[in-house]
C-alpha cells in the first residue's frame, strides 16, 4: 500500500499518534477520527487533514524570480498519526520515493511511503432475524370477501357481544376527549379487546355523513354526532343534554342506526303523555322509514299493540304503564332497548311508575333528561336504579356520586357546544308593588306570621307553605282590587315586543293568574296553554301561535308548557312568578332558547321587590351555587355560564332548588318545631 | 371489471402503518375496509423490539427493513381478506411491493386487481411531497398516492372503486387507536 502526502503552506496538525486505533479493521467502513469523530480517509490526498507526516515535509520555492515567502508545513509528531518510529527524520526513510513538481508558482515536493497492508480481525455478531407475531380478527361483513377455498384457521369474529357480556357489568365509560372525528368509543363495560376494537375501528360518523352513507334530513351538529357515538355502543347511559340541544334527534338517530345494523329489533320508548305526539312527529322527521306505534286506546287495543311485531318502535306514556302493568311485565315481552324520556319522572325509586319501569325485561336502558338532578342528588340514584340497580346509593358523598355517575352521563350545555347559539339575556325586573298590593301584602304577612307563631307545636311546613303561596299570589295580583304592578310592567314590555313584530311566552305557576291577566293582554292576540286546556286543543293552540302573526303572546303554566315544545321563533320569555325549582324555569325558558332560535332570547324574571319572592330567589341561588361548587369537579367542563347577573344554572347535572323544610321555615325567621331556628 | 359499481363491489382497501414506541417497540397494524370505508378485517402485530445490534448494523435502513420486510409482509400474509389497494402511511413501505407474500401477489378471481397494489400516502398539502423514484402520483380523496410505475393501471382500477372515500388518512387514526387500545390492555394485564 502506498500513501502519498502532499501539503502546501504551513499548517499545524493536531493528530495524536495512535496507529492501532486508526488501523482497526472495519470491513470497509470508513475510519473515524478518534478525536473529532469525523470520517478520515486513508488516502491523504482526499483527506481533510494529513493522516501521516513527520517533521517538515515540503518546502515551497517560488518558480519565478519574485520573492515569495517561504511556506512550510510542520507536523507535530507527538500528536500525529505516523507509521514512522517516533523521532525518525522523514528524509531518512529509505523506502520513501521523492517527487518534485511545480504548482501555482510553488515547487512542491512529495514523498511516498510504502506501508505494509492492514491486518483485519473478524468479530462475529449473530443477528437474529426480526419476526413479527400477529393478532387479528374479521368483521362480520368480511365473510363475503374471503375466498371459500382458504383453509386458514377460522378467525374469530368481533362485535358479537352477548347479553351476558353487557348487562350488569356496568363499570365506567372512557372519558370523552375532544376529538376531530365523531368516533364510536367503546364503554368500559365492554371488556373483550376484540369487541372494543369492533367499535373503535368503525368509521367516524361525520365521514359517513360526508360520504352520503348516513343520511339525515338536516345536517346534524358535530356534538349531536358525538351524542350518537356515545349512545350507540352503550347498554346503560343517561343523555342529559341541556334542553333544546336535540336529545330527541340523537336518540332517534341512534335507534335508527342500531335497528339498521340489526343490533336492535324491539324498542320501547316511554315518555310523558303530552309528548307522545311530539315523538311520533320527530320519528317521522329523523327516521321516516322506521314503523313506529303509539300505544293507546282501550285495553283490548293496547294489549294487541303491546304484542304487535310489525313496528320495531313502540311509544308508551308513563301513565299508561300503570294500567298495562300486567301485560308489560308478565306476558313474556322483552325489549332490546327501553328508553325513558324525561327520565326525572322516575327519580323517586319508591313510586309505582319507577317500580314498573325498572321491572320491564330489557337488554339496554337509556335515560333521556335535561335535568338529571332536580331537587337533590338522590334524584340521580332513582334514575340509576333503572340503569344499573345499586350502582349509586342514597346518601353517597356528593363528589363520589358525581364521579361515578359521570362515567355514564353525557351532559352538554349550549354554552359548551353551540358557539353560534344566540345569547340568552336575563333581566331581573324588580317591580314595586302597587299601594293596594303592598298594603294587602304587609297585612297578610304580619297576620300570617302571628298565626303561625300561635300554632306553636302544631306548626307544620304545610302551614308555612300556605302562607308563602298566599303572599306570592298577592305579589301577582291584589285579590280585592285586582291591581298588579307586574301586569303593568308586562303590558309596557309587550307594547315593545308587539311593535317590534316579535312574540313572547309568559309562564306562571297558577292558571288563575293567567286567567286574570288575559283581558289586559287581549290586544296582543293572547293565547293560553295550561292544564285547563284540553289535550286535543293544545296542538291547535301551538299551531295558531306559530302561524298567526296577530298572536303575539302565549300564556303558559310551568306544568304544561315547560317540556317538549319547540317555540324557538319567540325572542321574549316572561316569568311572571318564579317556580320553586330553577330546573323547571330553565326548561320553560328553553322552549324559546333552543336550536334554531332566530336571535337572542330575552328572559324577564319578574319579582316583587322586598317580598317573599326575593327571599326565595336568594335561597335558591345560594343552593345553586353550592351545587355548582360540588359538581364543578365533574368531568365535563363548563365553558361559561349564562349571561345572568346571578347564577343561571348551567352547571352540569346540577339543577337543584326545592326548598327544604328548614329553609321554608327560615323564610319567615321561624323556628321549626323541635328544630333549631333557621335564619 | 365492468362498471365502476362492479369495481366498487370488488375493491377493498388496506391501511398499513406502524407505531414506534420507546417503551414497547414497533407495532404494525393492518386494517382492511370495503369501498365504503367499513371495516372488514384488522390485524396487528405484537410489539417487536430490535436489539442494539440490529440498530447498529441496519443503521438508517432499519426502519425500512422493519416496515417493508418484516412487519408488512407478515401482516399481509396473515390477512385473509384480499386487498386491492394497500395504502401505507410511511415512505419506508415503498419497497413492500417487492416483498408481497404469495397471498397478496396473486389475488383470487373476482378481485378488482390481480395483485395488491402498494401505495404510499402523502397529504396533498405536504410541500415536502416529492416524487419517489420509479413511482407515479395518483389522487385519492384528500391525498396523493405514490404507486410503482408498473402498477399504475391496477392502481387506477382500484381507485375507481373508491369514490366514497372522503378522508384518505382517517383510517390510519383508527389503526393507531386500536394499537393503543391493545397495548393498554396488555399493560393492564401485565
Amino acid at each position: 500500500m502506498k500513501r502519498r502526502a502532499r501539503w502546501r503552506g504551513r499548517r499545524e496538525c493536531g493528530f495524536r499518534a495512535k496507529p492501532d486505533s486508526a488501523t482497526t479493521p472495519n470491513d470497509g467502513a470508513p475510519s473515524v477520527d478518534p478525536l473529532s469523530g469525523d470520517p478520515v480517509s486513508l488516502d491523504p490526498l482526499s483527506a481533510p487533514r494529513p493522516s501521516q507526516a513527520s517533521h517538515e515535509v515540503a518546502i515551497g520555492v517560488p518558480a519565478d524570480a519574485t520573492p515569495q515567502p517561504e511556506l512550510t508545513c510542520e507536523i507535530d509528531a507527538a500528536l500525529s498519526w505516523s507509521l514512522l518510529p517516533c523521532g525518525e527524520p522523514f528524509d531518512d526513510v529509505s523506502l520513501c520515493e521523492r517527487e518534485t513538481f511545480h504548482n501555482g508558482g510553488f515547487e512542491v515536493v512529495t514523498r511516498t511511503l510504502d506501508l505494509s497492508p492492514l491486518q483485519t480481525t473478524r468479530v462475529p455478531i449473530k443477528l437474529p432475524a426480526l419476526r413479527a407475531k400477529t393478532n387479528g380478527f374479521l368483521f362480520p361483513e368480511a365473510a363475503s370477501w374471503i375466498p371459500k377455498n382458504q383453509d386458514a384457521p377460522k378467525a374469530s369474529v368481533a362485535g358479537r357481544i352477548g347479553q351476558d357480556d353487557a348487562v350488569g357489568k356496568l363499570s365506567k365509560k372512557p372519558r370523552r376527549k375532544s376529538i376531530k372525528h365523531a368516533r364510536i368509543k367503546p364503554p368500559n363495560d365492554i371488556v373483550k379487546l376484540q369487541d372494543r376494537l369492533y367499535y373503535l375501528l368503525q368509521p367516524p360518523l361525520d365521514l359517513l355523513v360526508g360520504s352520503g352513507q348516513l343520511n339525515f334530513p338536516f345536517e346534524p351538529f358535530p356534538y349531536q354526532l358525538d351524542g350518537i357515538a356515545f349512545l350507540f355502543p352503550r347498554y346503560a347511559c343517561v343523555l342529559a343534554d341541556e334542553m333544546g340541544l336535540g336529545k330527541t334527534m340523537q336518540a332517534i338517530s341512534t335507534m335508527r342506526m342500531l335497528l339498521c345494523s340489526g343490533e336492535l329489533r324491539n324498542i320501547l320508548l316511554i315518555c310523558p303523555k303530552p309528548l307522545v305526539s311530539n315523538w311520533l312527529r320527530e320519528f317521522g322527521v329523523w327516521a321516516p322509514e322506521i314503523p313506529v306505534m303509539a300505544i293507546e286506546g282501550n285495553a283490548a287495543k293496547r294489549e294487541f299493540q303491546w304484542r304487535a311485531t310489525n313496528a320495531p318502535v313502540k311509544i308508551a306514556n308513563y301513565e299508561l304503564l300503570m294500567r298495562d302493568k300486567e301485560i308489560v311485565l308478565e306476558s313474556g315481552l322483552h325489549f332490546d332497548l327501553v328508553a325513558l324520556d324525561e327520565a326525572q319522572r322516575i327519580k323517586n325509586s319508591n313510586n309505582t311508575t319507577s317500580e314498573i319501569v325498572r321491572a320491564i325485561p330489557r337488554t339496554r336502558s337509556w335515560a333521556l333528561t335535561g335535568t338529571p338532578v332536580e331537587n337533590s342528588p338522590d334524584d340521580l340514584v332513582g334514575i340509576f336504579d333503572f340503569l344499573s340497580p345499586g350502582y349509586l346509593t342514597t346518601g353517597m358523598p356528593l363528589p363520589q356520586m358525581a364521579k361515578a355517575a359521570g362515567d355514564y352521563i353525557l351532559r352538554r350545555t349550549k354554552d359548551m357546544v353551540l358557539d353560534d347559539m344566540p345569547p340568552k339575556l336575563f333581566r331581573d325586573a324588580d317591580v314595586d308593588l302597587t299601594p293596594e298590593q303592598w298594603a294587602r301584602y304587609e297585612a297578610a304577612e304580619s297576620d300570617g306570621i302571628i298565626h303561625l307563631e300561635e300554632l306553636e307545636e302544631s306548626l307544620t311546613v304545610q302551614h308555612v307553605f300556605e302562607l308563602v303561596l298566599r303572599l306570592k299570589q298577592i305579589c301577582n295580583f291584589d285579590p280585592v282590587t285586582g291591581s298588579s304592578a307586574k301586569l303593568q310592567r308586562l303590558e309596557a314590555d309587550m307594547e315593545e315586543v308587539a311593535a317590534s313584530g316579535q312574540k313572547a311566552i309568559l309562564f306562571s305557576q297558577w292558571t288563575k293568574t293567567i286567567e286574570k291577566m288575559r283581558p289586559s293582554l287581549d290586544r296582543f292576540g293572547v293565547l293560553e296553554y295550561h292544564g285547563k286546556i284540553p289535550h286535543k286543543q293544545r296542538e291547535t293552540v301551538i299551531d295558531q301561535f306559530k302561524n298567526d302573526p296577530e298572536k303575539r303572546i302565549i300564556l303558559m303554566s310551568y306544568g304544561a308548557g315547560s317540556v317538549g315544545l319547540n317555540l324557538q321563533f319567540c325572542r321574549y320569555v316572561f316569568l311572571f312568578d318564579r317556580w320553586w325549582n330553577p330546573a323547571i324555569e330553565d326548561q320553560a325558558i328553553n322552549r324559546a332558547h333552543r336550536i334554531g332560535a332566530a336571535g337572542s332570547v330575552t328572559v324577564t324574571r319578574m319579582m316583587a321587590a322586598g317580598t317573599i319572592e326575593q327571599r326565595i330567589a336568594s335561597v335558591l341561588d345560594q343552593k345553586r351555587e353550592m351545587f355548582d361548587t360540588l359538581f364543578s369537579a365533574q368531568n365535563e367542563p363548563v365553558s361559561t355560564h349564562d349571561q345572568a347577573p346571578k347564577p343561571a344554572s348551567n352547571s352540569p347535572l346540577t339543577r337543584t332548588g326545592g326548598l327544604t323544610r328548614d329553609e321554608i321555615f327560615g323564610l319567615f325567621d321561624l323556628r321549626a318545631p323541635g328544630g333549631k331556628k333557621v335564619a | 371489471m365492468g362498471s365502476s359499481k362492479d369495481a366498487a363491489a370488488a375493491t377493498t382497501i388496506g391501511y398499513f402503518t406502524t407505531v414506534e414506541s420507546e417503551r414497547t417497540g414497533w407495532t404494525g397494524g393492518l386494517l382492511v375496509l370495503n369501498a365504503s370505508g367499513r371495516p372488514l378485517e384488522f390485524q396487528c402485530t405484537l410489539p417487536i423490539r430490535p436489539s442494539r445490534a440490529h440498530e447498529i448494523l441496519f443503521g438508517t435502513t432499519l426502519r425500512q427493513h422493519l416496515i417493508s420486510e418484516v412487519i408488512g409482509p407478515t401482516l399481509l400474509q396473515k390477512c385473509r381478506t384480499p386487498i386491492s389497494l394497500l395504502c401505507c402511511g410511511q415512505t419506508e413501505a415503498i419497497t413492500l411491493q417487492e416483498n408481497l407474500p404469495r397471498s397478496a401477489s396473486s389475488l383470487p378471481a373476482g378481485s378488482a386487481v390481480g395483485s395488491t397494489v402498494v401505495a404510499v400516502v402523502q397529504r396533498d398539502e405536504e410541500k415536502r411531497s416529492r416524487l419517489l423514484e420509479g413511482h407515479c402520483r395518483l389522487a385519492l380523496g384528500n391525498a396523493t398516492l405514490h404507486v410503482a410505475m408498473e402498477r399504475i393501471d391496477d392502481a387506477e382500477t382500484a381507485i375507481a372503486g373508491l369514490n366514497e372515500m372522503v378522508d384518505t388518512f382517517e383510517p390510519f387514526e383508527r389503526i393507531t387507536e386500536a394499537i393503543r387500545e391493545a397495548q393498554s390492555q396488555m399493560a393492564r394485564a401485565a
